[in-house]
């Protein structure tokens, strides 16, 4: 079991620097100058040289890689309270001698664990309450459709499942925007907030918005899925039995569909740290998901990497965490 | 499991179903539409008329007798490129989803069958690294590498992205099918590998997989739009639905009719394809003798 | 076996009887979600608490947005136009633009020209004080101008001071202070020139050499909190990156009594959709981010008319051709564009917000002529033009032409996007087929300045300072032209126009200079290294409230005699459950 957990967490580091370094070469093969970007469009050769110097672009992109990795994790001084700051360390985040350094942004000039820093928990407090809403109505709506198959219930289940898959989240986001923030005044427009009531009246819209087309997903297939056993023999040897119907659609039934999902809710897990792009422009969400865009679209390299870096360890986290509740779901699969 | 014998043929299962051929017919609308469309259309979906496209306010004109679905940014017939765009658009999402979901289903059913090998270990890293892959940069590069954003890196980056998480839903299939007693009968009596994989394992995953391949239709086709969004969508002035929901979306309070169009044409394309999946579904799939 | 199993087939068929209903349903949902506007009404403006008063009172916060974010807030490393009217407003300059765009003293009580036209010398108000309370002295302009212009310092605009006496030596690492830069006094300060120079007034009030609090040191530093002597401070802690600033009153500004406001925040990176909903709610006091149906809405609404205004039209944007890339080497073929494109209906696309454009420079710059014609439109001309050019068409049978498609580079989600598409139309009429090619913006920057890559891009200039030698030296000197990052994105060499522009840069007589231009606009209308196309504005609407806001020629969000004159808006945010919760210091207003 240990020798397994060992051997998961090394495949798991592989993946995520066979990501950050695939990266890497693309942030810094596109045609495209970071420097350039900096100095701004209107700026003179004579200009974007001399930043594109000093911001250590010049330099071999072997160089540079090097230089990235001997930095991400290396050994430093330790920083006691209230001390100054080596000039050499500033970027990093430190834990005791340990220290972790992604660099500087170029377009914020300040040091990308300290954006990070700001951004990740925001992001993640995000991606929670979406997977809540989309669970919530995703599962709901489908042992609804599933339990009453041919219903009114279940077309429109289905009906707004569809209609959800076919709505972009921007579309999606600007409609809910303008009817519950807009015409109805009933949530604020958009925003974080300062409070705990104001970050909660303001995660509600961006929230609805991943949720909803997630949840279109879900319903289909918590649905799909229940069906699949409704009439399978231990699900009527439980009806037999004389328990209650609704024990057993939770007990017997939904458990069936359980596995599949387990396995996108895992993926969603993982992919809407950073992937709740659309949502948090949007509705002005601090996020690493509205981060990344603007970090691509400046070619900031040691932004783009601190994301990468983020959203794909979440992804493999999140793959890890599937991994374990299968073999808590399905017993069959611990070999 | 000696499907059919008895019963009526999947043909005739699938004819029988109801939602099924609502479901054929509207797709075939759509199909029609995008074949016949661009020929009946009076107006170039390409071409901008300055005099009778523009309204007294100086926006685009609505709906009326010489533009049917009114007149886009650009002054051009909605109705001509609706038509032009439903071919691209549907070029798009099946070949997108056929990319998608043969190499999702491939890997899945090898994956899922394998599990615990190293094919199975080596096929799953690579959806990892690809799951975890951010998904701009990798639209960014293709585009950069093409030189452009065209049919093909929209169609490069959908089918690309899109196999992964079917190869995990896939590969959770088969895994459950395949520790079902009747397999291990099967492997038990000496069946091959591949009697085993086409008998009994892709029967029973097929059903999940179509789900998936008509939800995966309608998701390209709003995946595109999206791409739009992120500054990677279709080149002009080629029109596409996903674009043109995307360019309407600015014009929504003068000009709704730019998004009710796209909006209505995906939406009627979306539902079309999920009942002929769904029809299809219920007619292939063995259990549901 | 388990996998024989009945499914009822009883309600599969009562499921699919009741599709059409589901459908119906469907699109009903699927028509709200998607036309949430449907022609949606303006809110109406809300007035001013004291309308008849004109007396300008103080106190109170103005809330603005903007799509776009602000990089830095140090004068001396920034390099976008949005922050730079921040910029602007915290730190004041020796001079400043006044509403009609010319250079006035500000921080300097007066200035004055030494006879050979190459030293200006600036005589300081006595006590105007920085955010820190420090006094503002000749020695704090030197120690701002030197870290500005130092070679550690990642300065966007260092170039454009290279006239300064002694900036070559300082910004190669040989000298330790810039030698131009001269103290004469507490009060008194000289910057001396290599040579005379039309263009260094309007340069130094730009706001990269302004004055910074003693803080910031000699030298660049990220770190470092922006301080100035300009009429708003930074907030303490005011400003999350990429989310929000809030700049507040610096009482001790020179100006008695000026700024009226106790505050600003501006928030940043905000849809436009979200801008137009929380300016009709009151939680933004104006709004300049409107796509082109919004500006439609605003404009035609006599209830909201008479509360917007214009920008100064100083962006001018045309087809640039690469003279060393076939086929726009000919010069036949660059006249014929300039002369086939029909420039109303680039307006027509964003009508109000552009202007059609045939030479270089926009309207609003100095120095620009209404009388001179520029490329004029002609499509029997143009048609000349590609016959000339050896590349005959006749537009009956549509044959002849340029054989080969061209690639054309632009950007999305832009609006030359949308022209592309109108310059491909118009040239397919006399035998050039153009191709659009969408790359990201970064991509189209590197892409259309990289020498021998790109034939034809669309191009815009902006002006960095109002003034023509801008625009021209930019886009058409060929000292500009580079094989990387070349702002002569057409590659143009033309020595008698090398010539005039030099002239006109060290030109002090403002008729002369004007002739000048004027013969350098003729000769590259006539080689058409561009087919020079519109020129652009913006238009920002604002509440009747928000009073004594004027367009500034230059800053954007120009704040220092505003005044809010609005009724406590209290009663207006219990409409909504909790007010405006993006809004810090919202308890002020």
């Amino acid at each position: 079991m240990r020798q397994r957990l060992a051997r998961r967490l090394l495949s798991a580091l592989l993946i995520v620097w066979a990501v950050t370094t695939v990266s890497f070469v693309i942030s810094h093969v596109l045609p495209s100058d970071p420097a350039r970007l900096v100095a701004g469009p209107q700026a003179r050769p004579a200009d974007v040289a001399r930043i594109r110097t000093q911001l250590g672009l010049d330099r071999p992109i072997v160089i540079q890689y090097a230089h990235y990795l001997a930095r991400l994790a290396h050994v430093g001084p330790t920083v006691a309270d209230g001390a100054p700051v080596d000039p050499s360390h500033a970027s990093c985040a430190t834990v005791g001698p340990l220290h972790v350094d992604l660099g500087t942004s170029y377009q914020q000039r300040r040091p990308v664990v300290a954006i990070l820093a700001d951004r990740l928990p925001r992001t993640v407090f995000l991606g929670l309450a979406a997977l809540v809403v989309q669970l919530a109505l995703g599962v709901g709506a489908g042992v609804l459709a599933a339990a009453k198959r041919g219903s009114m219930l279940d077309h429109t289940a289905v009906g707004l499942s569809i209609l959800g898959v076919s709505t972009p989240t921007f579309l999606l986001g600007v409609g809910l925007q303008f009817l519950l923030a807009h015409k109805l005044r009933l949530l604020p427009l958009d925003g974080f907030g300062r409070t705990f009531g104001e970050h909660a009246a303001s995660i509600v819209l961006p929230a609805l918005t991943l949720g909803i087309f997630g949840a279109a997903y879900y319903t289909r297939l918590v649905r799909d899925e229940m069906l699949d056993v409704l009439h399978d023999d231990h699900v009527r040897t439980a009806r037999a039995k004389g328990l209650p119907e609704r024990t057993v659609l939770t007990r017997h039934v939904l458990r069936n569909a359980l596995l599949p999902l387990v396995t996108v809710v895992g993926m969603d897990l993982g992919a809407l740290v950073g992937g709740a792009v659309v949502a948090e422009h949007l509705f002005r969400w601090p996020g690493v998901g509205a981060l990344s865009v603007t970090a691509i679209l400046d070619r900031d390299s040691p932004l783009i990497m601190g994301v990468v870096l983020v959203t794909s360890t979440a992804v493999v986290l999140a793959n890890m965490l599937v991994d374990g509740v299968y073999a808590l779901v399905d017993p069959r699969l611990r070999q | 499991m000696q499907s059919g014998r008895g019963r009526p043929r999947p043909r005739a299962r699938f004819l029988a179903h109801r939602g099924a051929r609502v479901g054929v017919a509207l797709v075939a609308a759509v199909v029609l539409f995008a074949l016949v469309g661009p020929m009946l259309a009076s107006h170039s979906p390409l071409a901008s008329d300055f005099v009778r496209g523009i309204g007294d306010d100086q926006m685009p004109v609505g709906p009326s007798r010489h533009f049917l679905l009114g007149a886009d940014r650009l002054f051009r017939d909605e109705l001509a490129r609706l038509a032009e765009g439903a071919r691209l658009s549907l070029f798009i999402a099946l070949s997108s989803t056929a990319v998608a979901t043969t190499v999702g289903g491939v890997v899945g059913v090898l994956s899922g069958y394998y599990a615990g090998t190293w094919v199975d270990a080596l096929l799953m890293r690579i959806v990892d690294v690809g799951l975890a892959f951010p998904f701009l940069l990798l639209v960014l590069a293709i585009g950069a590498a093409l030189d452009e954003t065209s049919a093909w890196t929209i169609l490069a980056v959908l089918g690309l992205t899109g196999w992964l998480g079917t190869a995990r839903v896939v590969r959770a299939k088969t895994m459950q099918v395949k520790a079902l007693d009747f397999v291990a009968a099967s492997r038990a009596l000496g069946q091959s590998t591949w009697a085993i994989l086409l008998r009994h394992i892709v029967p029973n995953v097929a059903g999940p997989l179509l789900v998936l391949a008509t939800m995966s239709v309608a998701q390209m086709i709003v995946a595109e739009s999206v791409l739009s969004y992120l500054g990677v969508g279709i080149a002009p002035p080629t029109p596409t639905w996903g674009h043109m929901l995307f360019e309407g979306q600015d014009y929504y309070a003068s000009a709704p009719w730019l998004l009710l169009a796209p909006g209505t044409a995906i939406v009627v394309a979306v539902l079309g394809f999920n009942l002929v999946g769904e029809g299809l579904r219920d007619a292939l799939d063995p259990r549901a003798l | 076996m388990r996998s024989i199993r009945a499914r009822s087939k009883v309600t599969a068929a009562m499921h699919t009887s009741r599709v059409a209903v589901a459908l119906a349903l469907t699109c009903a949902v699927g028509t709200v979600a998607l036309a949430p506007g449907c022609r949606e009404p303006l809110a109406a403006p809300i007035a001013a608490a004291s309308p008849g008063d004109a007396l300008p009172r103080s106190g109170g916060t103005v809330h603005f947005a903007s799509f776009a974010d602000v990089r830095s807030l140090d004068p001396a490393v920034a390099s976008e136009a949005f922050g730079g009217s921040l910029i602007a407003q915290m730190y004041a300059g020796l001079v400043e633009y006044d509403f009609d765009g010319s250079v006035v003293p500000d921080l300097a009580e007066r200035f004055e020209l030494s006879p050979d036209g190459r030293a200006y010398t600036f005589h300081l108000r006595e006590g105007a004080r920085f955010h820190d309370g420090d006094e503002v002295t000749a020695d704090d302009v030197k120690r701002s101008i030197e870290r500005a212009l130092h070679p550690s310092t990642p300065n966007p605009f260092a170039s454009f001071c290279e006239n300064i006496e002694g900036y070559a030596a300082y910004a190669g690492g040989k000298a330790d202070a810039l030698s131009g830069v001269v103290v004469g006094g507490r009060y008194v300060v000289t910057i001396r020139l290599e040579t005379p120079d039309a263009t260094f007034l309007p340069i130094l009030a730009q706001y990269a050499l302004r004055p910074v609090c003693k803080s910031a040191g000699a030298r660049f530093e990220a770190t470092w909190a922006p301080c100035g002597a300009g009429p708003l401070k930074l907030l303490p802690g005011g400003w999350e990156r990429g989310r929000s600033l809030t700049l507040v009153r610096h009482d001790g500004y020179f100006r008695a009594g000026l700024p009226r406001i106790d505050s600003v925040t501006f928030a940043f990176q905000m849809p436009i959709a979200t801008q137009r909903f929380k300016f009709e709610q009151g939680e933004l006091d104006a709004v300049k981010d409107l796509n082109q149906s919004d500006f439609v809405q605003f404009t035609s609404d006599p209830r909201w008319k008479a509360y917007g205004e214009f920008d100064a039209e100083k962006e001018i944007w045309g087809e640039s051709m690469n003279v060393e890339h076939a086929p726009f080497d000919n010069i036949e073929i660059r006249r014929a564009v300039a002369a086939a494109i029909d420039r109303s209906k680039y307006r027509k696309l964003k009508a109000g917000l552009l202007h059609e454009a045939n030479q270089v420079i926009p309207r609003d710059v100095p120095l620009y002529d209404p009388n001179f014609k520029g490329q004029e439109e002609s499509y029997e001309a143009a048609l000349a033009h590609m016959a000339n050019a050896g590349y005959a068409y006749d537009p009956i049978s549509k044959k002849g032409g340029y054989p080969g498609v061209i690639p054309y580079y632009t950007y999305p989600q832009s609006y030359p996007e949308y022209s592309g598409q109108v310059l491909q139309q118009q040239l397919a009429t006399i035998g050039l087929r153009i191709e659009l090619r969408l790359v990201s913006y970064p991509a189209y920057l590197a892409l259309t300045r990289r020498r021998g890559r790109v034939a034809i891009s669309p191009q815009g200039w902006q002006a960095d300072y109002p003034d023509p030698s801008d625009f021209f030296e930019a886009l058409f000197h060929s000292k500009s032209i580079a094989d990387e990052d070349s702002n002569n994105t057409s590659f143009y060499k033309n020595a008698k126009v090398d010539d005039v522009l030099d002239r006109a840069h060290g030109e002090l007589e403002t008729a002369t200079r004007a002739r000048l231009y004027g013969e350098a606009n003729r000769i590259i209308c006539d080689d058409a290294p561009w087919a020079f196309a519109y020129a652009s504005r913006r238009y920002e609407v604002h509440h009747p409230y928000l009073r004594g806001y004027r367009t500034h020629p230059v800053w954007a969000y120009f704040l220092r005699d505003a005044w809010l004159d609005r009724t406590p808006v209290k009663a207006l945010a219990a409409l909504g459950l909790l007010g405006a919760p993006t809004a810090p210091l919202g308890g002020l207003r």
